[in-house]
């Protein structure tokens, strides 16, 4: 099984490893966790570690000089932000914009649950 | 009654902004930097080579389009930059950011359709593309004189969409 995985995790980073070989491992880790949070704005279904398109190209290139900068994750994040918007993470960021997206699955449960009981009743 | 009704209405609902979201064919995303100066750079001139920072550009109601040989949609509203260049009435300067380019085919391109640009600054490597959150060209983004953006379009730039979405910005800011 750990072999399975680490052999996965090996050829993850083997196949999809963009010229990002002169990282260190950590952040050889972070570069590849944060190029899949990244939606590429061209191609809207895929991730920047997934596309081929220039601008994925300019993404990965730039997420990784700033990792070699010394930038943390929130920092690459927020300069993408600053840029993009909300629409270039895949997971949206908690803020009161988006905290009924959050909450929305809860909402749901608890309303089909008490819907439910009461059809029960 | 309600009880039953209920589901159906929810349901009712959801198909609803479903089907809003299905016939609503504008991908446009909206750019958080509207009201934001342009982004910091140092540029090199397609033409001179002398480089420009985003100080020098700046100064007067201005269209930044961003382009480039490649890309199809900047052929098809080339003849509409460059009558908009033309237009003494208006009289607003396009500045050109060339991206991600060849050199020698961006100045071929330009001296075959027309330049309809005051300056053309090139973006080889699409760092300064990155800064104005550009994702496909063409691009226009409409500046004051103080350097901060009030409007920004994606895709191809023609009078209908010139008329009915700078124009009315371009009122204000005058």
């Amino acid at each position: 099984m750990i072999r399975r995985a680490t052999f996965f995790l090996f050829m993850m980073f083997f196949t999809s490893g963009i010229s990002a070989n002169e990282l260190d491992t950590n952040d050889q880790m972070r570069y590849q966790s944060l190029i899949q949070e990244v939606r590429c704005l061209v191609c809207q279904n895929q991730s920047v570690a997934e596309s081929n398109a220039e601008l994925a190209k300019d993404l990965r290139r730039e997420i990784k000089l700033q990792i070699q900068d010394g930038k943390s994750d929130i920092e690459i994040k927020t300069y993408l932000l600053d840029r993009y918007g909300e629409f270039i993470l895949y997971e949206p960021a908690f803020t009161q914009k988006t905290l009924f997206l959050w909450f929305s699955p809860i909402i749901l449960l608890l309303m089909f649950y008490g819907w439910f009981r009461k059809i029960g009743n | 009654m309600t009880r039953r009704i209920l589901p159906l209405f929810i349901f009712f609902v959801l198909m609803g902004f479903l089907a809003q979201s299905l016939f609503d064919s504008d991908s446009e995303l909206p750019s958080p930097l509207i009201g934001k100066s342009i982004p910091q750079f140092t540029l090199q001139n397609l033409i001179t080579e002398e480089m420009y920072s985003n100080e020098e550009i700046i100064g007067e109601i201005s269209l930044i389009n961003v382009w480039a040989t490649w890309c199809v949609g900047c052929e098809i509203e080339h003849e509409f930059l460059v009558e908009l260049s033309q237009d003494e009435n208006l009289d607003i300067p396009i500045i050109g950011l060339n991206w991600k380019d060849d050199d020698q085919l961006a100045k071929l391109w330009l001296n075959q359709l027309g330049d309809p640009y005051s300056i053309v600054l090139k973006d080889p490597e699409g760092k300064t593309a990155i800064d104005f959150g550009v994702y496909g060209a063409p691009e226009t983004f409409l500046i004051d004189s103080n350097g901060i953006i009030h409007f920004k379009h994606i895709g191809p730039l023609d009078r209908e969409i010139f008329e009915r979405d700078i124009l009315p910005v371009l009122g204000e800011l005058n």
